[in-house]
């Protein structure tokens, strides 16, 4: 009993964080992936105010999940989604201004992320607290991980820089492509075509 | 008729719980965001003003240094150096600009520009808020305006570079400095009897 629930936990993991990847395979959160993943220190801030939110309507739907009305659910995920994020933006705001204001209004828009809605309809509502959190853990280390990766690539050929501390020679042309929108599609197009290959994930 | 009423009460219990959870969670950090809002302020008018300072004696420096006046509707801060500080704002290319402009004794130069606020490009216009581009402002006379030059042809003593890459933006913050300037820098004068 206790292997087989730990096989779940890590066939649960194992799913977030590759095979039902949020960004690779479900192509879900692109609009923030896209927009906060020019630097580095964004995209960690942004993974973790993600995360957070993950574990915290994880849990609090998982606990609510056989007394939230079936015709109100929808309605249920948004407003406990909307005040995880409302307490992250906050939280920021009070103890690390200079990162709110450099993701400043996309915090925000982390109650629209489908990451959040997507798991809270197919697993949270379903399973246990245990393989919620799980869950969610998986799917905020995976978005993290990508944001990351994109950001690294952006960051470097943007600006030279990774976390802010000059990487590039001092004479290198900054791509500054890049930096803008259509970098993060590139280089995110990229990313899921890799990830895809490398999960053998084939179109229908 | 008695699901609908459970669902109606379901849906009105969570929201008064989640409600008087945010609420708690604003009571205690207004005050702390207030609080860096404040110090923010305070850094950024030290900072055009060049008076040296660090995070942790910013509110003792500020009140050493700064006295905060008002003359028809300008707030202005004045320094024992008599250069003047007044907070800026306007449209940039994509969003609002602002921060503070400081000013010199003889009310025609400039003394340091901060950028507190902008939403510009990130790597094109953002690099308004470079501390090399801010350092060309210094010594830089304002009385007849500023004037945008193409990058590296700045050279009379009104001249600021562009950055290449970010035009609308330069243009945009050059708009924004010479119309605050020449709306706030007469009051001042007013204010202080010159």
């Amino acid at each position: 009993m206790r292997a087989a629930a730990k096989g779940q936990s890590l066939k649960t993991f194992l799913n977030g964080v590759w095979r039902d990847h949020p960004i690779f395979s479900m192509i879900l959160g692109i609009c923030s992936a896209l927009a906060v993943s020019n630097k580095v220190e964004n995209a960690i801030a942004m993974g973790a105010g993600v995360t957070f939110v993950l574990l915290a309507t994880g849990l609090l739907i998982a606990l609510l999940r056989r007394l939230i009305p079936t015709r109100v659910r929808m309605i249920t995920y948004m407003i406990i989604i909307a005040t995880f994020v409302i307490v992250v933006d906050r939280v920021l705001k009070a103890l690390f201004p200079d990162i709110s204001q450099a993701i400043g209004p996309y915090v925000g828009l982390i109650i629209t992320n489908c990451i959040i809605m997507g798991r809270a309809e197919a697993f949270y509502i379903q399973n246990s607290i245990g393989q919620s959190l799980i869950d969610a853990l998986a799917n905020g280390f995976g978005y993290t991980y990508t944001l990351v990766s994109v950001a690294v690539v952006r960051e470097l050929l943007g600006f030279g820089t990774i976390l802010g501390f000059q990487v590039m020679p001092e004479g290198f042309t900054k791509w500054v492509v890049m930096a803008m929108a259509p970098g993060a599609f590139f280089v995110l197009a990229i990313f899921i075509w890799i990830g895809r290959s490398l999960a053998g994930m084939e179109e229908e | 008729m008695k699901d609908k009423i459970l669902m109606i009460v379901f849906v009105l219990v969570l929201g008064s719980i989640l409600t008087a959870a945010l609420l708690a969670v604003n009571y205690v950090t207004t005050p702390v965001i207030e609080k860096n809002e404040e110090i923010a302020t305070k850094s950024s008018i030290l900072a055009a003003l060049n008076i040296p300072f660090n995070s942790q004696n910013v509110e003792a420096v500020f009140a050493d240094n700064v006295m905060q006046r008002e003359q028809n509707g300008t707030t202005y801060y004045l320094t024992k150096e008599d250069t003047v500080a007044f907070p800026y704002s306007g449209s940039g290319l994509w969003g609002p600009i602002e921060g503070i402009i400081a000013i010199q004794p003889d009310f025609q130069r400039l003394e340091g520009i901060t950028i507190s606020r902008q939403e510009e490009t990130p790597g094109l216009g953002s690099r308004i808020t470079e501390a090399a581009y801010l350092a060309q402002f210094q010594d830089k006379r304002f009385t007849e305006g500023l004037k945008l030059v193409q990058p590296g042809r700045a050279d009379r003593d009104n001249e600021i570079d562009s950055i290449t890459g970010a035009t609308m933006t330069t243009d945009a913050f050059i708009k924004i400095l010479n119309e605050n300037i020449r709306q706030a820098v007469p009051a001042i004068a007013e204010g202080e009897g010159r």
